[in-house]
Formats: structure tokens, C-alpha cells, sequence
């Protein structure tokens, strides 16, 4: 069979310039990332101007595009520096910028001929609204996260823009933009990028004097996995299938881009998802730290079903026991820590494509080579050479209780 | 500057046109925001009452203004289109917006109609603002803006924009919007009871915030929740007046609030003094000025980030990845321009800021063997130096 059929752009999160790369190594078509100003996420990592060069070379040398987020609801001040951060991402020749207040699209079209996404913050949720959005200059809309595929496949018709959905990851619970919770109990700007998560805390109730308060997670959501939705996305066209979370984990950005990308793969190769790799991506999307999933307003408007209603807890199936940085073949590996492990485990290589590959650790040493006897998060270790390790590959373990 | 505020059912449109005609209120500084249950968040009206408002005010004679303030999905958002197609819309003085969607739907199918442009969440720039403006012309009856500018920029805002701004000077402060039902799954047995056209209101305590007791309310448009403190600007109405505000709004939709609307006329046109008024202890909640004097919900951003580690300019050659103590310190170059090379001298930038220089001695491989000089994606090791940690920063000096 041919690779003709048509599949959507996979578009993940980079939140640093090490998960861009493991994002664009693991398959993603394009990646979305924030400058040290203007995106969504204040306190994360993000790209300075150098990451930011290093980033977009990265990326177009494996054909991956690159958007950059400006969706802060930016204030006067903010903007007087944005015409030079416009300067550098025309000059880095970024595929698209993503923003949703009207005063930054304006300016962005006054200072460059950068192309212009419209950010999820903006909730777009219609036809008539997108068609506004068109006026403005956008070309492609990420809609709210309550919009159906259905809807979304209405709103590509009848508008001829680029749709963008979100295929995974956390969720709002608000209408995008339309809180402000942080603003007034910490003082920080939630569409500035200060959100404080207030709606993952419980709450109690009180609806009357007479009744007992009642304590629930009443406003937190559960994470969107929309992996059993492919097939509806791709015959509605739906443009490009966005993954959330610039700040989770390299292994978050590598296993779900991994997972996405293989399953798109597999379409453009079958046509169909018929196949039982469709359980074991599920399996997959399941040993990354994540709430219980829900579908969302993907099929219908999303109900209770899709509240989370319980504390997080911290019961996941799998570490990640670190990056590989550099391999000598047939010599060693090193490998930055992230969880502990120990002479004897069961590691597993997470390929860029393929299946996971199994390797029982025998020695752990420092890289000056001296044996240890267990390895330290935040630590380089050299560990034996493992057949099928490339450098940025993700190692992981199964979770175990160690007395 | 103009009066505003809320009649939800025909006794408040009366009070409010008997109040006109005992000169408590001119008619021309009065306007009256009326919904319907599907068009408004907050609405409580059917159809058929809002028709019958309508009747009823073609005596009165008040400034009607119709509100569509929902967001909707496009199924939803169909309905309400259909609605608005069936309504008296020149009974109406303007309408007020907020989706885009129904802005558009506007803007394309009844362009005589004057609209009020709810800018309420986020919209915080001149840029902005006046894009809006531009873009409506002739028919944009006026901007609603946002609770969270401060005076300083609504001074500016009122100088330079050519269209009139409305800001709310009394009323709930709008938290929360979700369009999923929140409430109802915790109130299961009276759902059952068919409360289903009702709203559930009740009270939310967070356990991490210190704020206690925030307005909740779910209706068919979803979950709405409120800031424990209503804002109160009605010690600022002259100040307003003197920015060239074209309106403030007194939202009294909620609690007992109603009832203040002689007091606040009084206050309005300057008959009593904020001094001698007691809304605020007969209010049920505290009230706060919110952002009015200042916003500084950004000032917190740079402490949440460690500007050290991040690489800051053309001498970057890269991270010290491991240390360890009296022994080596790992280096990833990650330059793609720059190679470390011996003899060189470099600076190091500690998470903590203190800054190291040291000339390159030996570099040493991941294997032990000695070399001349390392490039993009090597790990070296460097001698050992006290007091640098992993995550420290590597410039050449040149
Ligand atoms: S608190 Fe929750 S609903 Fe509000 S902006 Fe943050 S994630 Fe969204």
C-alpha cells in the first residue's frame, strides 16, 4: 500500500529545548513552545532567544514545524516589548504564532508577515465566531476545548480555515480565558500565566443552612485522551491534533508524541486503526502520570463523567529512569537520572519508532567509572551498552515498592 | 456618564420607570440590560416574559438593551441565532455581545443595530481595544471593559478611544466560567425533583485558599463561580465621570442588591455623599475595589523562575550535568557554534549566581582519554571546583 492517505499534523508540547527534541524525535509533526514572555506558562522553563534558534534548527532539520505561543491577555506595558520578540521569530522563520487577544494579533501584524493561529484562550466555539477570527487575519483556529468534532468539521466547511483540536492532555474546566480565579486569590494573572490550579482543589459546598457542607474536586477535570477518536478527527479533517502540556515531563512529550505518531503512521499506512497496537497505545498513554481520562466534548458536550473528582494520587506504573545523553556503541551509555534504580532492574529503551526494548541493568558507575550501587536523580550515570539506545531515547521502569 | 443596570421581570422595569417619572432618574442617563434564560448567562426570563417586558416598556419608555452574553457551542450557538432572528429588535436601544460569534452575527445580518462590545475578559491593551472599535465604526454603541484595568489606563483608554466605555462600578466579580454542569452532581435527589429550569446556588470554601465562601451558580449555561468580595467603585463616580467614562453599571441582579438602586441614584447624581451611604454593612458580602487603583498580577512571574540557569548569550557553550565532589564535573556542550577548547578560559554561573572563571586545563572523555577540545553534544569532564552544581551555566570568555 501506498503512503497517500491523508493523516493531521501531530502537534506537541516542547517546554524546554530538550523536550522539543524528544517531542520532535518521537514523532511529532510540529511542536508548540513559549519565549521567556507573552506565552501561557510563566513559570516553566521556556525558550531563551539561543534555546529558541537551537529549537527551530532542531526542528526544521527533521521537517517538524514550530509555533511559538503569545495567548497571554497582554497589557500595554507587555506589548512594548513584543515587537522585538516579533523581530527574532520572523528572523528564526517560526511556521506560526498563536495568540488570542486582538491587541497582539494587531501588533503582530504591524511588525511582521508572521502567520497567525488563533489560541484556544480566545474560545472559539462557532462558526459565525471563527468567521470574526477570519476577518481579523488568523488562518488557523485551535478551538475550545467544548467544541465537538462534528462542530469542528462544521466550522472547517463553512469558514475554510485550518482547524486545530486538542487530542490530549489536561483540561481546563472553564471556558479557556474565562477564568480568572488566580487573578484574585494570588494575584497572579491566570491568562498572563499564573495559574493557580484553583480548580484541582477541593472544595466544600454549602447550598443551604440546614444541609452539611459537602466536600468534593467539584471543578476539576479529567485529562482528554483522544486516541480512540482518530478515525473521527481524520474524516472530519480536523487539521492538526494538539497535545497540552508544555509543562509535564520529557516522558509525558515523548510517550504521547511516540503514541499519536505511531497511530497516525499506522493510518496513513491501513486506512483504519484496525489493530490491536490500538490497545497496547492505550496501554502506552496509561503508564504516563495523568488523571482518569475522558473523551471529552469530542463525541458529545462533555457531562459529570468527565469531573475528577478525587485527589491526584502519586500511583503510577512506570518511572522514568532517566535520558539517554550520549552512547558508545558496544562501550556505554550515559544517562541522565530521573528516578533511582539499581544493578539488577529491568529497563526499558522507548525507541524512537518501534516497540519498547528490554535490558537488565548489570552495573551502574559514575562517569569517572567507579561503581555505585544505586543511581541519583539529578546525577549522570554510565551504565552498560544497550543494543537499539539513541541519544534523547527515554528509559523507564516499572514502578515497584522497595523495602 | 450614563446609569446602567438590570431589570429581570416586569416589577423592576416598573420600579425603574416610576423612579423616572419621580425624577429620581433622567431618562436619558438610564439604560436597561434585559435577557432571556438562553441569551444571557444570568437571565432567568422566558421568551414569552421578555416579550411581554417589551410590550410593557412600549409605555415606559425606557432605553431598553438586549443582552447575548452567553458563549456557545455551534449547536448551541444555532438556537440562539434563531432566537435573536425572532425577536423585536428595534425595540431595543443596542444590543450587548461578547462571543465573537454572535458580534459577527451582528455585524452581518443587522447592521443598523447599534452594539454594546463586551470586552470584559482579558482585552487589556489600546491595541486591542481600538481594533475593536475600528473594525465595529458607526455601529458600536460602546466598549465594556474589563474589571481589571486600572485607572490609569482607563484615563487613557477614555482620552484616546473614540468610542464610549462602560465599566462596572457595583457587582458580582465573575471568577469562573465553565459551560459543564458542577453542581448538580452534588445535588442529585432535587434534580430529581425536577428543579432542572432553576439555577443551584450555593457557597464554595477552597481548601488552599484563605478566601471563604465563593457565590456559585449552575444553570443551563453551565457553572459560574464569583469572588468572595463583590466590587465596589461607588466612592469613584465623580473621578469616572471626570475620565470621560460614558457609563458605569451598578449590577444589583443578585441577593437583596435591588433594593439599593435609590440609594445609588442619590449617590450617582451627587444628592447624598459616599460618606452618608451604608451600602457596604448592608451588603452580604465585603467588597473591594479590585484593580481599580492598581494591577500587578504580574509581578510575582520573575520570582517564579531561576533566571541562572537559563542560557543567556553568544558565549553559551553549555551545562555542567553532574558533579562529582573532589573528583569531576560533567560538561554537555550545547553550543552549536562554539567548541571548548583547552587553554580557554570560561565562567561559570551557579543556580545560586555565584560566578566561577577557570582556564581549561584537560578535558577528559567519557571513555578517560584526554582531548583537545569537545563540541555540540559532548559530555567532557572538567576538573573538580567547589561550590558548582549541576544546572550550572558555562560561558567562554573571550
Ligand atoms: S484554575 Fe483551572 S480552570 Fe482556571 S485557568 Fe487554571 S486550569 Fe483553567
Amino acid at each position: 500500500m501506498t503512503n497517500t492517505i491523508w493523516t493531521p499534523e501531530l502537534l506537541s508540547p516542547a517546554g524546554s529545548l530538550e523536550k522539543l527534541k524528544v517531542a520532535v524525535l518521537y514523532g511529532a509533526d510540529a511542536v508548540y513552545l513559549g519565549g521567556q514572555k507573552f506565552g501561557l506558562r510563566q513559570a516553566s522553563d521556556n525558550f531563551t532567544a539561543e534555546e529558541l534558534k537551537e529549537g527551530v534548527e532542531f526542528a526544521h532539520e527533521r521537517g517538524s514545524l514550530v509555533y511559538v505561543v503569545l495567548n497571554s491577555f497582554l497589557h500595554d506595558k507587555d506589548l512594548e516589548e513584543l515587537p522585538e520578540f516579533l523581530a527574532l521569530l520572523s528572523e528564526l522563520k517560526v511556521d506560526a504564532v498563536i495568540v488570542s487577544d486582538l491587541g497582539v494579533i494587531t501588533e503582530i501584524q504591524k511588525h511582521s508577515n508572521l502567520v497567525i493561529h488563533l489560541s484556544t484562550q480566545a474560545s472559539c466555539l462557532n462558526v459565525e465566531s471563527a468567521k470574526l477570527w477570519k476577518k481579523m487575519g488568523v488562518t488557523r483556529i485551535v478551538l475550545g476545548r467544548e467544541v465537538t468534532i462534528k462542530e469542528a468539521k462544521k466550522i472547517k466547511e463553512e469558514t475554510g480555515l485550518e482547524i486545530e483540536m486538542f487530542v490530549h492532555g489536561s483540561m481546563c474546566m472553564a471556558f479557556s480565558g474565562n477564568c480568572v480565579i488566580s487573578n484574585y486569590t494570588q494575584g497572579r494573572d491566570s491568562n498572563r500565566g499564573g495559574c493557580a490550579h484553583s480548580c484541582r482543589f477541593e472544595y466544600s459546598i454549602d447550598f443551604n443552612q440546614d444541609e452539611e457542607a459537602k466536600k468534593a474536586f467539584f471543578m476539576s477535570s479529567k485529562d482528554l485522551e483522544g486516541i480512540r477518536m482518530l478515525t473521527e478527527f481524520i474524516e472530519a479533517g480536523i487539521d492538526s491534533l494538539k497535545v497540552e502540556g508544555r509543562n509535564k515531563s520529557h516522558y509525558y512529550a515523548g510517550t504521547v508524541s511516540k503514541v499519536y505518531a505511531e497511530a497516525l503512521r499506522y493510518y496513513k499506512t491501513h486506512g483504519n486503526f484496525l489493530s490491536d497496537d490500538l490497545i497496547r497505545w492505550e496501554e502506552e498513554l496509561r503508564k504516563i502520570s495523568h488523571r482518569d481520562y475522558t473523551t471529552g466534548s469530542l463525541d458529545e458536550y462533555a457531562d459529570e463523567s468527565s469531573i475528577y473528582n478525587q485527589r491526584e494520587s502519586d500511583e503510577i506504573e512506570y518511572t522514568v529512569s532517566g535520558v539517554v545523553l550520549e552512547v558508545k556503541e558496544n562501550e556505554h551509555i550515559l544517562m541522565e537520572v530521573r528516578s533511582a534504580f539499581y544493578p539488577g532492574d529491568e529497563l526499558e529503551i522507548m525507541p524512537f519508532k518501534g516497540r519498547i526494548i528490554n535490558h537488565k541493568i548489570a552495573t551502574i558507575k559514575t562517569i569517572a567509572g567507579i561503581e555505585i550501587p544505586k543511581s541519583k536523580p539529578g546525577s549522570v550515570v554510565k551504565v552498560p551498552y544497550m543494543a537499539g539506545a539513541e541519544r534523547f531515547n527515554l528509559i523507564r521502569k516499572k514502578a515497584e515498592v522497595r523495602v | 456618564m450614563k446609569f446602567i443596570t438590570y431589570a429581570e421581570n416586569k416589577i423592576q422595569l416598573e420600579k425603574l420607570a416610576s423612579l423616572v417619572s419621580a425624577g429620581k432618574v433622567n431618562r436619558d442617563d438610564l439604560e436597561v440590560i434585559v435577557g432571556t434564560r438562553t441569551l444571557s448567562r444570568y437571565s432567568e426570563m422566558g421568551l414569552e416574559e421578555l416579550l411581554e417586558l417589551v410590550t410593557l416598556n412600549q409605555s415606559l419608555k425606557l432605553p431598553l438593551v438586549l443582552e447575548w452574553d452567553v458563549l456557545q457551542q455551534e449547536n448551541l450557538f444555532l438556537k440562539n441565532k434563531e432566537t435573536i432572528s425572532r425577536l423585536p429588535l428595534h425595540e431595543f436601544k443596542a444590543i450587548r455581545v461578547q462571543d465573537p460569534g454572535a458580534l459577527n452575527t451582528i455585524v452581518e445580518t443587522y447592521p443598523w443595530l447599534k452594539v454594546q462590545l463586551i470586552l470584559e475578559n482579558g482585552n487589556h491593551n489600546f491595541q486591542g481595544l481600538s481594533r475593536w472599535s475600528s473594525f465595529l465604526g458607526a455601529q458600536l454603541d460602546r466598549l465594556v471593559l474589563s474589571n481589571e484595568l486600572s485607572r490609569e489606563h482607563l484615563s487613557r483608554y477614555a482620552g484616546e478611544l473614540s468610542s464610549g466605555l462602560e465599566v462596572l462600578a457595583f457587582g458580582r466579580i465573575l471568577l469562573f466560567y465553565s459551560p459543564r454542569l458542577l453542581l448538580s452532581p452534588l445535588k442529585k435527589e432535587e434534580i430529581q425533583k425536577s428543579l432542572q429550569d432553576k439555577n443551584i446556588e450555593a457557597f464554595g470554601t477552597s481548601e488552599e485558599s484563605p478566601h471563604a465562601g465563593f457565590p456559585l451558580i449552575e444553570n443551563a449555561h453551565g457553572t459560574f463561580m464569583f469572588n468572595v468580595k463583590d466590587l465596589y467603585l461607588l466612592d469613584h463616580l465623580e473621578e469616572l465621570k471626570a475620565l470621560n467614562i460614558a457609563a458605569v453599571r451598578f449590577d444589583l441582579r443578585f441577593d437583596e442588591s435591588f433594593n439599593h438602586l435609590e440609594t445609588m441614584l442619590d449617590l450617582y447624581y451627587g444628592r447624598v455623599s459616599h460618606a452618608d451611604i451604608n451600602i457596604k454593612n448592608a451588603h452580604p458580602r465585603p467588597m473591594i475595589k479590585g484593580f481599580y487603583n492598581i494591577n500587578k498580577t504580574d509581578v510575582l512571574f520573575t520570582k517564579l523562575k531561576n533566571k541562572r540557569i537559563q542560557r543567556q548569550d553568544d558565549n553559551y557553550i553549555g551545562e555542567i550535568v553532574d558533579v562529582e565532589r573532589d573528583q569531576q564535573m560533567a560538561l554537555v556542550v550545547k553550543s552549536k557554534h562554539l567548541k571548548l577548547n583547552l587553554g580557554q578560559e570560561v565562567q561559570l554561573v551557579t543556580p545560586e549566581g555565584k560566578v566561577k572563571n577557570v582556564n581549561i586545563n584537560t578535558i577528559i572523555d567519557t571513555s578517560r582519554l584526554e582531548k583537545q577540545s569537545a563540541a555540540t553534544n559532548e559530555i567532557v569532564l572538567l576538573p573538580f571546583l567547589s561550590g558548582v552544581v549541576a544546572k550550572t551555566q558555562v560561558y567562554l570568555v573571550q
